[in-house]
């Protein structure tokens, strides 16, 4: 156990790594969601008396396609260089790499947020508080067990491009669902936070546990 | 008469009693006349779509813990007819939604967990059809194949969990008639048997084309590239 640990470590520590002397993907994410606000605020015609009603849906959305291409990108080197096989090749457990490649996806998604956040609060005046990065957060875990592992399967099909939003946005909604009515409370608007975060910290149970079971068959080959 | 055209013509001839059933036996809705005549193949659909990503869900698991082949060819077969049945449940709904509430779509929870499931299991086709035919396209499917079924309990308790438009369990509250609800079994059963059929047929197909894909008029890619070229 504590060594599937450490391997997860190890291979996440690889990937952070490596994305901190490229500096490809984080500053692209960024420049991403910003230009998804943009492109609202044009589609939206946003003043400051609809900003708030909108903004969580402009959240989301930009939050969702970044996490597509930063999942996207999750296995791209390993696929050019052939390197996966290699990984796979060694005792370590298939689920251990999985979760190291998941952690390392999934805190690049955490910084993207860092950009989008402050962003979304500064462009469509709405509160910056706690609950809503919590609700954030607390999404991103599961979303990212999910992301990566159909990013794993992906990676090694014909038209990944088209096909990873095909698979994995279909099973964020239940993420999207819960969120969206957590970021609405937590802007102001009616409803139970307490029961969308609770509904969100379930199914981060089910999708983590679901994806360490499925990942030794979707990496193991 | 193979046993398949014979399977098929039971299947048809049933589907024209449940027909009958529908039209001529069963009364008329005091509230919503003509159009809840939609309802008996509406839900029946709905359940045979189920019952087919049940058996996706059970073909998957068993695909993965024993490699066979046959519980793969199953889990396509079925998910093919369940996409079909589901897109029949949401054809007749909305045709249904339009008689009764006045427009075709409403984004009720019951609806929309409907529209997400076909997307998921659409998108399982499309990973059958754009991995490498072979194991791990098998793999890959067994793994979507089981997460997808995740979605059917959140339709199925859609209606109870959220307050929805569309109207809760009427069957297994006993809010039929008792005409009504011998249409409905009946016209369910023979759905039931309906996809059966279908998803036996689609079986026979699948295990065609694994036997000889060129055969079945699907061209490979791998195949094709070892074709030589033609003399000058």
């Amino acid at each position: 156990m504590t060594r599937s640990v450490v391997v997860a470590l190890a291979v996440a520590r690889k990937d952070l790594t490596s994305e901190w002397r490229t500096r490809e993907l984080v500053p692209a994410l960024g420049q991403f969601v910003v230009l998804a606000l943009v492109i609202a605020n044009f589609g939206f015609q946003i003043d400051s008396q609809n900003a708030a009603t909108i903004a969580p849906g402009v959240l989301w959305l930009a939050l969702v396609f970044a996490g597509l291409v930063a999942f996207g990108r999750a296995f791209a080197a390993e696929r050019e260089q052939a390197s996966l096989e290699a990984m796979l090749l060694t005792p370590a457990p298939a689920a251990a790499i999985f979760a190291g490649k998941a952690l390392a996806a999934g805190l690049l998604l955490i910084v993207c947020e860092a950009v989008l956040l402050p962003t979304l609060a500064l462009f469509f005046g709405t509160p910056l508080n706690l609950a809503l990065v919590v609700a954030v957060f607390v999404a991103t875990i599961g979303m990212a067990a999910l992301g990566c592992l159909f990013a794993a399967m992906v990676a090694r099909v014909r038209s990944r491009e088209v096909l990873l939003p095909l698979l994995t946005l279909p099973l964020w909604i239940p993420f999207v669902i819960a969120g969206g009515q957590a970021v609405q409370v937590a802007m102001g608007a009616s409803g139970s936070y307490n029961q969308a975060l609770g509904l969100l910290v379930d199914f981060d149970i089910l999708f983590v546990v679901l994806t360490s079971l499925a990942a030794r068959f979707v990496l193991d080959d | 008469m193979t046993r398949y055209t014979r399977l098929t013509a039971a299947a048809v001839l049933l589907i024209l009693v449940a027909a009958a059933l529908i039209f001529v036996y069963a009364p008329e809705d005091y509230l919503q006349k003509e159009p809840q005549r939609i309802f008996y193949l509406h839900v029946s659909a709905a359940i045979a779509a189920f019952a087919c990503f049940a058996v996706v869900l059970v073909a998957s698991v068993v695909y993965l813990r024993t490699d066979s082949a046959s519980a793969d060819r199953l889990a396509r077969a079925a998910a093919l007819v369940g996409v079909v049945l589901t897109t029949v449940t949401l054809v007749m709904g909305m045709l249904y939604a339009k008689a009764i509430w006045g427009m075709f779509w409403t984004w009720d929870a019951r609806l929309t967990s409907t529209l997400v499931l076909w997307i998921i299991y659409a998108g399982y086709l499309m990973l059958r059809r754009l991995a490498e035919p072979g194991r791990q396209a098998a793999r890959f499917a067994a793994v979507v194949g089981i997460f997808g079924f995740i979605d059917v309990p959140i339709v199925y308790f859609s209606v109870t969990w959220w307050r929805t438009q569309h109207p809760g369990p009427v069957i297994v509250n006993d809010a039929l008639p008792p005409a009504m609800l011998l249409t409905f079994l009946v016209t369910m059963a023979c759905t039931l048997f309906l996809a059966a059929v279908m998803v036996a047929i689609r079986y026979r197909i699948e295990t065609l084309m694994d036997e000889a894909p060129s055969a079945a008029g699907v061209s490979l890619p791998s195949i094709a590239q070892h074709e030589p070229e033609p003399a000058r």
